[in-house]
């Protein structure tokens, strides 16, 4: 089938290709810097006052290498690599030490999941929705109220504007906790005590991302439906007599949403390099934190972990956007 | 000839842009005190310069005023029963809507972008068609239009396809069997041959004729393009800075052309045989923002007298189908 040589093959061979280069950056960059982890490690051991007899340091040396996957060429170490890459074993966290990075990863990515996949969701239909509607009545005085609030809201830097509401909700009105993805103490369960709890502490991080994400989204809809509105296939459309609902949803609509498919596969994607800023801000136990910590201790082990989820993420993401997207609009087909 | 039934008529029609331009109003005007009275089973062809306000004029014909174009002034009448004349500038947007495809329908120019995009046609006529009919009469209309798809020489499949894998002739095609569809009996043509090279305009302007032929009904055409005029008009106004300055039929326009204006349109047309370089009219067309005074075409006119500075000429009836505003030719009719 020429779908299957055409499109379908070549895109996946480019997914394949984009993953095994940034998996080798990945490789290469903490090779390339002049920094010895090994050393590193026995410095920190040294630097908290631990002594060791020479032959011990010998032997500890030796394992760290091991650990590291440092033995070897690079060559060796580079197949060596790609070997534990395939048993799904990202080697262990130097900073928590014999904690598996895997098992990090898998704690912290519910968090991150829950969290970013509802406000991502949430944002967009919401933003997309409003956005639509107040493009289409542009020149309606409620749609001009809401272009403003979102051009104010809009350019404010995030860290400013998530502080801020931690600062009033949770320090000056004390309505939400301060940090944390759930109480101190409390026992992750299935219960409806436990759900709410963490639902109780979710809700300042999901608000801040909602209402800087559905700004970013109304605006650019609003924008998009605006340019639409003056196509020459809506205006034909109004000639030629067409109903108001038919024109808005599938001469407007349905082209002006296009571009936000791809802007939401492709946020969709980032979702597993954490919400970076909201999780330090909010103290939040999620992939954004645990890359921050790793990246603050020199942990490697982690940082790759971490980054390789994020570039399989967001190539699969852009795989996804080019398989369905002669679906949504059918010029790209068969090209 | 003059005991023919008007089918669409205009009083003193004042149709003007008016842009607020840093302050201050700028008012273009693109129609102005046009009186039209336009036949039953007829094609009147709109002829006259880019910029004249040819476009303008159907707009306000289609009854398709938004702003920043305003109705200034005067009336625009349809013939919608035997003997029943309504003033269609003071219906409702709902009753505007219903008129268009069923009453009157529009041709647009460049049919490149004038079809949605990401549906089929079948999709596009289904829209159309069930704007204006319900129920039963709907697949009625669809079966009609089968008909007259192979009627009108389109392949049969053309409504199983988007409009990017159809080419610009077809695509042409296709909006004016789309215009025809219900019957209407006033069909507009804004320039539906400018975009298409010489061998599909032919094909296209005897589609129009036969639709015409078909119908029994009016279409007004617009183009700049004299020798689409000559090929296919019954009757000819030539517009000239927003105002019609001449009106006869085809063979009186070409035959006997009186304003000085037509005479060069005219006479820049190319004949066979004839290898002597073709004149332009000399001078550009004045901005309708910057009127100048008395007859607008005075900086242009090779025969120019004084009173033509000063004041606008009236109509002289030169015959029953002839009709020019010069000084040249007469004093005019300034009632």
């Amino acid at each position: 089938m020429t779908f299957l040589k055409r499109y379908l093959i070549p895109r996946l061979f480019q997914y394949f290709l984009v993953i095994w280069l940034g998996i080798t950056v990945v490789f290469l960059i903490p090779r390339l810097t002049p920094n010895d982890p090994v050393m590193r490690m026995i410095g920190e051991m040294r630097g908290r006052g631990s002594t060791l007899e020479p032959g011990a340091m010998d032997g500890i040396i030796r394992d760290l290498t091991q650990m590291y996957g440092l033995e070897g060429s690079w060559l060796d170490q580079y197949w060596a690599f790609w070997v534990r890459l395939a048993h799904g074993d990202f080697g262990v966290s130097f900073f928590q030490f014999p904690t598996p990075v895997n098992k990090l990863i898998a704690t912290a990515i519910p968090w991150t999941l829950a969290l970013l996949l509802t406000t991502t969701a949430i944002s967009w239909i919401v933003g997309n929705i409003i956005g639509g509607l107040a493009g289409y009545y542009s020149r309606k005085g409620w749609s001009r109220t809401l272009d403003a609030i979102a051009m104010v809201i809009r350019p404010l830097p995030y860290y400013i504007f998530a502080f801020s509401l931690l600062l009033l909700f949770a320090y000056v009105v004390r309505w939400f906790p301060i940090t944390g993805g759930a109480s101190l103490g409390a026992i992750p369960s299935l219960s409806w005590a436990y759900i709410k709890d963490v639902l109780w502490h979710s809700i300042l991080p999901a608000l801040s991302l909602i209402i800087l994400g559905g700004a970013v989204n109304f605006q650019t809809m609003k924008l998009f439906v605006q340019n639409t509105n003056s196509e020459s296939f809506v205006q034909y459309a109004k000639m030629g007599g067409v109903t108001e609902d038919r024109i808005v949803s599938k001469y407007v609509i349905r082209n002006a949403i296009l571009p936000q498919i791809t802007g939401l596969a492709l946020s969709l994607g980032q979702i597993f390099s954490g919400a970076l800023i909201t999780e330090i801000v909010f103290s939040y136990p999620g992939l954004g934190m645990l890359l921050y910590r790793a990246i603050i201790n020199g942990d490697y082990n982690l940082i790759m972990g971490i980054t390789l989820l994020s570039i399989v993420g967001i190539t699969t993401a852009i795989l996804v956007v080019d398989l369905t997207y002669p679906f949504f609009d059918p010029r790209v087909r068969y090209n | 000839m003059n005991n023919k039934l008007t089918v669409l008529r205009t009083e003193q029609l004042k149709a003007f842009y008016v842009l607020d331009v840093q302050g201050t109003q700028k008012v273009a005007k693109a129609v102005n005190e046009v009186d039209l009275a336009i036949y039953e089973n007829e094609i009147y062809g709109i002829a006259g310069e880019s910029g004249c306000g040819k476009t303008t004029l159907l707009k306000a014909l289609f009854n398709d005023i938004i702003l920043p174009l305003r109705l200034i002034g005067g009336k625009i009448f349809y013939r919608i029963g035997w003997d029943e004349e309504i003033d269609v500038t003071t219906l409702s947007p709902e009753e505007k809507r219903k008129l268009r495809l069923e009453y009157i329908s529009y041709i647009p120019q460049g049919s490149m972008s004038v079809l949605n995009p990401v549906l089929k046609l079948r999709e596009t006529y289904e829209d159309f068609i069930a704007s204006h009919v319900s129920g039963q009469s709907r697949e009625e209309i669809f079966e009609l239009a089968y008909k007259q798809i192979l009627e009108l020489g389109l392949p049969k499949n053309v409504l199983d396809v988007y409009p990017h894998q159809l080419s610009g002739g077809m695509r042409q095609r296709v909006t004016i069997a789309l215009a025809a569809l219900m019957k209407p009996r006033i069909m507009i043509g804004d320039e539906p041959t400018t975009a298409l090279d010489v061998v599909v305009q032919r094909g296209v302007i005897q589609m129009l004729k036969d639709i015409q032929k078909n119908l029994k009904n009016t279409i007004i055409l617009v183009t700049h393009d004299m020798g689409v005029h000559a090929n296919v008009a019954d009757r000819i106004g030539i517009m000239y800075a927003g105002k019609i300055v001449e009106e006869a039929t085809t063979e009186l326009i070409f035959g006997q052309p009186r304003h000085p204006y037509t005479q060069f349109l005219i006479n820049s047309l190319p004949k066979f045989g004839d290898k002597n370089v073709r004149s332009s009219v000399p001078g550009s067309p004045p901005s309708l923002a910057n009127l100048p005074s008395g007859c607008p075409f005075h900086p242009r006119c090779p025969h120019v007298k004084e009173i033509c500075r000063e004041q606008m000429p009236g109509f002289t009836q030169l015959d029953e189908n002839h009709k020019v505003a010069c000084w040249l030719v007469g004093e005019g009719n300034h009632g």
